[in-house]
């Protein structure tokens, strides 16, 4: 690692493409996407980086929307409720 | 038990906590809007906090709520004190990336990326901020999944009773 980033900032300034693979190669282990359009290893940085971008906007998006969701849910649980004791023995 | 069930687990036991903190805190009752905020600050709080402050992106996420609630800071001050030392010797080179032509579009997406990490603003080195975007990705859908779970039973049960 120490030798990349010696090797990075004495170069040209760009992104080297052992850094391209692999991200390619983590982020198809997470991005269900990108893992399933391409099989080759020459997927550009630029669309990586965008599929990422939108990954991690989306993954934002839903955890609002189930913040709401739950909001709602459990705006009308009183404490003995059936759905608060479900709630509490799966939290606890 | 693989890594990414312990995480869900850890987030669960984190986010318990947050929930009751951020519950005897505010002033009940709670419109639908306050209560969704509420949750969802306690589910960034714990995220971060289930990662603690092994991160930039946990932290940033850490101190970016604390302006909204003053009863979680002692949480917050654990983990931002417990990370201070671990990253005073953490290597954040800037490393110059021109603007060469095609490499325009990466740079812009680079930003971009940055701005949706938390912190991501402060990382000036590319290996940096993909570990810090990978590991983000990893915590941000072990909040999803719980969430998600817990919004189901809600709602089955809610169905069944």
């Amino acid at each position: 690692m120490s030798n990349r980033r010696s090797r990075q900032s004495s170069s040209a300034p760009r992104i080297s493409d052992d850094q391209i693979i692999d991200l390619v190669t983590k982020l198809r282990e997470i991005l269900p996407e990108i893992g399933q359009r391409r099989r080759s290893d020459k997927v550009s940085a630029s669309k990586v980086l965008q599929e990422t971008c939108n990954y991690i906007r989306n993954l934002n998006r839903e955890v609002d929307n189930l913040s709401e969701r739950l909001a709602q849910l459990l705006e009308s649980v009183d404490e003995d409720s059936p759905q608060a004791a479900v709630i509490r023995s799966l939290l606890m | 038990m693989n890594t990414y069930n312990m995480v869900k687990q850890e987030f669960i036991k984190k986010w318990i906590t947050t929930l009751h903190m951020l519950d005897s805190s505010v002033e009940h009752p709670l419109n639908v809007t306050e209560r969704k905020n509420a949750i969802r600050l306690s589910s960034d709080i714990a995220m971060a906090a289930t990662r603690s402050g092994a991160t930039i992106w946990s932290r940033a996420l850490i101190s970016r709520t604390r302006k909204y609630t003053t009863t979680c800071k002692p949480v917050a001050h654990r983990i931002l004190k417990k990370a201070r030392n671990r990253m005073k010797n953490r290597c954040t080179t800037i490393t110059r990336n021109g603007i060469f032509g095609a490499k325009m579009r990466v740079r812009k997406r680079t930003e971009l990326l940055k701005s949706l990490v938390p912190g991501g603003e402060l990382i000036y080195d590319k290996d940096y901020l993909i570990r810090e975007t990978l590991d983000y990705i990893v915590y941000l859908q072990a909040q999803v999944d719980v969430m998600r779970t817990v919004a189901a039973i809600d709602s089955v049960t809610r169905d069944l009773s």
